[in-house]
């Protein structure tokens, strides 16, 4: 009898150890007279307060609707998602990530809002960039063209900010829109910025980023016309991915993979001992309050073979699902929240984000009394050097992790970039003709 | 009368029961059907597939890759059991702080995993950790912990032991205090040593005790997830320290195929069960049940 107990009481453990499935979300009321939205979003406490407001102010503005807001912490996010849709339940409006919009959409699960972004009462349509509101098109093939089924909630560029105590300092004039460095004027002025050693080791550069020594270069990760064919061994793909892993190999201006481990290169940038990296407009507050430096920003430099420069954009999307009752209501909720002024204004005042809205970038934000200096920049960078990246064009992004969660073996020298992505290529094709198998087998 | 009697008994049960097929056993069955299917949670789409999944799970490296990675989170278990036990011995045996060293012992296992996470990933700096600074103090190489998928799963190992040390220990303790003095007192007439009492009177008497733990730990330390997930939130290099579940979280919410993932945790639980059940079996040489 004990044995038998105890052999239950095991397979009790083992069964409830099981199953992905119990996580699945909860179902929620019934509307009655009164229409009632659920929001669901992830944000620092200094966002949820700002969505707080903003959204007391919507239901003043439209007494008929109560919002229920939904925080869930961003890396939990997607899963909460996906188990509240595969559960017949989703938010009315919520968070979509530029990378899982296409997923989103193909599978039926957004709500296409053209009609509604046409005739809004909301928003004036041509005081909005086009670049942002063409990310969140789709056509049943492809992004960025067809209908409309999000609005972005931010926008995001990511240039080279640099320090410029320290570019005086070492004596770099750095440059103009009209006369933009190349790859060896940014190695030169690397290599002068590096001083020191110990504690007192300043590097000229963070990590390059990979998409834009790739592009600029003329590169491709996946061919752009098809979407199907893995590009990574092309000789300009070699060679923008080794001439990056060189500024950290052969000419040390960057931190090794183990110093930029301890230390990473944006809060190593922040305390002034590094002087040029990549970094979100996101940044700004933070380096508004943590940097006792003046900082400016530079687009990133052409490659000497294109003459060319560009770099992703970011932005998450504010989405509508195709289940909710009310889509009307819902379209509101979400124009509401992407385009309200005041948010727009904090946000920037903040330091959160650049505005979505032309004229306040123009007029407000570019006059603002803060660094960086050279805001124009930003909004050169974001309408004539950005371009959405490939793997938020593919319904799943495995082909791409896969590359990533790889690549460190050539930025720590034990690979040439060559024999890398030689070996790479073949697993990311498969991963990727996965990834548009999955897409036939689930698009509607 | 009787039958009142089991009507009442099966209300009082009803909550656990209900809760029970809600939440585990449902979700169960639903599982086992979905893993025949290409279920993939988002779209309406789904078709029965029969054993693709499967077929495609044992073809996939990165599955056994995973397998393996799984199996070296067992490494914890002795080694918490053991100085868990250690730990319990001494507070039995009255040493000074006893209520201290039970509340410090207790307190890892009461964190937040991801407080405690940030602390060891400070102190596993390559540059700036205390472990490193010791390390290179005593005249040892530096390395590269966080980098290198060998020295972050025995980072996590290592993590993984300090945090049960204090709740095994707990354990312990309490059947240390249940094991009657009698036995004691007769085994100091008989002459016995103190290492031979522990021997032979206190380490058979607790056997049961370290078989649940063995058992519990087993089942826990092949679920290892969120460690490997906040240490190397891609797998790590070469998918050198992702497990089995990272695997199917992996597959289920990243990949949209939750068929698939769903056929991975059926597999991956008959293996618990058959591992479980031959832990079981083989606890009768060695577990004391009592006369």
């Amino acid at each position: 009898m004990k044995k038998f107990t105890t052999f239950s009481l095991i397979i009790c453990l083992v069964l409830l150890s099981l199953s992905p499935l119990s996580a699945a979300g909860k179902k929620e009321a019934a509307p009655s007279d009164q229409v009632k939205l659920t929001f669901m979003g992830w944000g620092t406490d200094a966002e949820i307060d700002t969505y707080r407001t903003m959204i007391a102010d919507f239901e003043k503005a439209y007494p008929n609707v109560k919002v229920e807001y939904i925080v869930v912490a961003d890396n939990e996010f997607d899963t909460k998602l996906q188990s509240m849709i595969g559960a017949g339940s989703p938010p009315d409006v919520f968070y979509c990530m530029i990378d899982n919009f296409m997923k989103y959409t193909a599978t039926g699960n957004l709500l296409n809002l053209s009609q509604f972004v046409n005739s809004n009462e909301i928003f004036e349509r041509d005081n909005v960039w086009d670049q942002i509101i063409d990310l969140y098109r789709y056509d049943g093939t492809m992004l960025g063209k067809g209908d409309v089924y999000a609005l972005p909630k931010d926008v995001s560029v990511f240039p080279i900010f640099y320090n410029v105590d320290l570019f005086k300092k070492a004596g770099v004039v750095p440059p103009t829109k009209e006369n933009p460095w190349d790859w060896n004027d940014y190695l030169a002025a690397a290599r002068k910025l590096t001083s020191g050693s110990g504690e007192n080791k300043v590097y000229g550069s963070g990590a390059y980023s990979l998409e834009s020594a790739v592009w600029s270069n003329g590169a491709e990760f996946i061919d752009q016309e098809t979407l199907s064919t893995v590009l990574i061994d092309e000789p300009a793909f070699v060679e923008a991915l080794q001439w990056m892993a060189d500024l950290r190999l052969v000419h040390q201006v960057v931190p090794t993979i183990a110093e930029s481990g301890s230390l990473n290169d944006y809060d190593r940038f922040k305390q002034g001992k590094l002087a040029m990296v990549g970094a979100g407009t996101w940044s700004l507050g933070d380096f508004w309050q943590n940097c006792d430096f003046t900082f400016d920003v530079m687009n990133w430099p052409v490659s000497p073979r294109t003459g060319k420069s560009e770099i992703w954009f970011g932005s998450a999307g504010l989405s509508v699902s195709s289940k909710t009752k009310h889509p009307q209501e819902a379209f509101n909720l979400a124009a509401y929240l992407a385009f309200y002024e005041d948010s727009q204004r904090t946000a920037y005042q903040k330091g959160q984000a650049i505005p979505m809205l032309k004229d306040m970038a123009y007029n407000e934000f570019a006059t603002l009394d803060k660094d960086p200096a050279h805001k124009d920049v930003l909004f050169d960078v974001l309408m004539n050097h950005t371009r959405v990246a490939s793997q938020s064009k593919t319904f799943t992004q495995d082909w791409f992790a896969e590359f990533n969660a790889n690549v460190a073996s050539v930025f720590d020298g034990s690979e040439t970039a060559r024999s890398f992505t030689q070996r790479m290529k073949p697993r990311l094709q498969a991963l990727l003709d996965e990834s548009i198998e999955l897409s036939k087998e689930f698009s509607l | 009368m009787k039958r009142r009697e089991g009507a009442a008994g099966l209300l009082f049960l009803a909550p656990t029961i209900i809760y029970f097929v809600v939440f585990f056993a449902l979700p169960l069955l639903i599982s086992v059907y979905a893993s025949f299917t290409n279920w993939n949670i988002l779209s309406p789409k789904r078709s029965v597939v029969g054993l693709r999944n499967y077929q495609k799970l044992l073809a996939d490296p990165k599955f056994w890759i995973a397998l393996k990675n799984t199996f070296y989170m067992l490494i914890p278990i002795p080694i918490y059991l053991i100085l868990g036990l250690l730990f319990a011995y001494a507070c039995h045996k009255k040493i000074p702080w006893e209520r201290l060293f039970r509340v410090l012992y207790y307190l890892p296992y009461i964190s937040s995993i991801v407080a405690l996470t940030i602390i060891w990933k400070w102190l596993f700096n390559t540059e700036f950790g205390l472990v490193n600074y010791a390390l290179s103090s005593l005249g040892f190489a530096k390395h590269d912990w966080l980098n290198d998928p060998m020295w972050t799963k025995r980072m996590i190992v290592i993590m993984i032991s300090w945090k049960f040390i204090g709740i095994i220990s707990i354990y312990y303790l309490a059947v240390l205090k249940s094991v009657p003095a009698v036995y004691y007192e007769a085994a100091k007439i008989d002459g016995a040593s103190g290492t031979q009492q522990f021997f032979k009177i206190t380490l058979p008497l607790i056997t049961p005790t370290t078989f649940y733990l063995a058992v519990v730990g087993l089942i826990g330390s092949l679920q290892t997830f969120i460690e490997v997930q906040l240490f190397a939130p891609d797998g790590g290099r070469e998918y050198g320290v992702a497990t089995i579940v990272y695997y199917i979280w992996q597959k289920a919410f990243q990949s949209s195929q939750m068929g698939y993932a769903c056929a991975t945790a059926m597999l991956f639980g008959l293996f618990i069960l058959i591992l479980t059940l031959i832990q079981l079996s083989v606890s009768r040489w060695w577990v004391y049940e009592g006369e």
